[in-house]
């Protein structure tokens, strides 16, 4: 890829960024748009890209005119108790049945922090938080031996292998919460910086 | 020179008139985005960020006063073109009278100052 196509890249990558809470037919018109605006200045060498860029402004100051044209909410610029609210009850929180998971889900969807897929990822990673990993973990997953005879001989249980697959999936389903909070942290991060 | 505080003063007076000067330019003849933007932005004071009008272009199509259409163009893909509709003309008629009347009473009070 050249320095001149990286540049408008970068460009449209840090303004689809900015967008994020805008809604995404939106931010998805008003890339396309910025895109063929791009496109239609003719900008051959790095200098002329980087004027043309130059004029057209920052990405932050089209998404602050973007949020105030269609009405979306300015950004929260401090404070952010209700994600650190959010993050905290969907992993340790949700420890609590029910409750705690569910008051944290409300919270992440009630914040124009995180973006639509941000929220979708919270939400399904996992339903119910640790509440339904411990759930799963003291109901499901019997860890199995195998078939024993009465003169002490084990033989393997023909269903082993479903167990080390139904293991694996607890795992993943264990770490799952850790993950996605971590994500929505991280992202959090990215939104205030 | 820009005193303290004429700073937010100017673009709040670009925001509130910005939208009347595009509906003026389509007033004569439809024209393609990156046309009008330009045309905008080269008259100094009014865009300082030509990438802010396309925001508000999206508003006056949504507000019915504008409408947009699809041509081809022979230099490359095809182009959305603006037109104003009889909600824009009328609504730019309007803004022409209250801005005479409002730059009339501004210049009054500033005869002599300048």
């Amino acid at each position: 890829m050249t320095t001149v196509d990286q540049l408008v890249e970068d460009y449209l990558d840090q303004l689809e960024q900015e967008l994020r809470d805008v809604p995404r037919a939106r931010r998805r018109e008003l890339v396309g748009e910025i895109a063929q605006h791009i496109a239609e200045g003719n900008a051959e060498s790095e200098a002329e890209v980087r004027t043309l860029l130059d004029r057209l402004g920052e990405p932050a100051e089209i998404a602050d005119e973007a949020r105030e044209r269609f009405a979306v909410p300015q950004r929260p610029r401090a404070g952010g108790w209700l994600e650190i609210a959010a993050l905290i009850l969907l992993l340790p929180g949700s420890l609590i049945p029910i409750v705690g998971w569910l008051t944290g889900a409300v919270l992440l969807w009630m914040s124009n922090v995180w973006s639509w897929r941000d929220k979708l990822i919270g939400t399904l990673i996992v339903p119910g938080g640790l509440s339904t990993v411990l759930f799963l973990g003291l109901t499901g997953t019997e860890v199995g031996g195998g078939i024993c005879t009465g003169d002490g001989a084990c033989a393997p249980d023909p269903a082993t292998s479903g167990h080390v697959l139904r293991t694996v999936a607890f795992i993943l389903v264990l770490i799952g919460p850790f993950v996605s909070t971590a994500y929505l942290a991280w992202r959090l991060k990215q939104a205030r910086a | 020179m820009v005193a303290p505080g004429q700073d937010g003063l100017l673009s709040q007076m670009r925001r509130g008139t910005l939208q009347y000067c595009v509906l003026a330019l389509l007033a004569g003849e439809e024209r393609y985005a990156f046309d009008l933007v330009r045309s905008l932005s080269d008259v100094d004071g009014m865009v300082t960020s030509e990438g802010t009008i396309y925001p508000l272009l999206s508003r006056l199509r949504r507000d019915g006063l504008v409408e947009s259409f699809w041509r081809e163009s022979a230099e490359g893909p095809p182009r959305r073109y603006y037109h104003l509709t009889d909600r824009g003309r009328a609504a730019l008629t309007g803004f022409v009278h209250e801005w005479g009347r409002f730059r009339d009473a501004v210049d009054h009070f500033m005869e002599g100052e300048a």
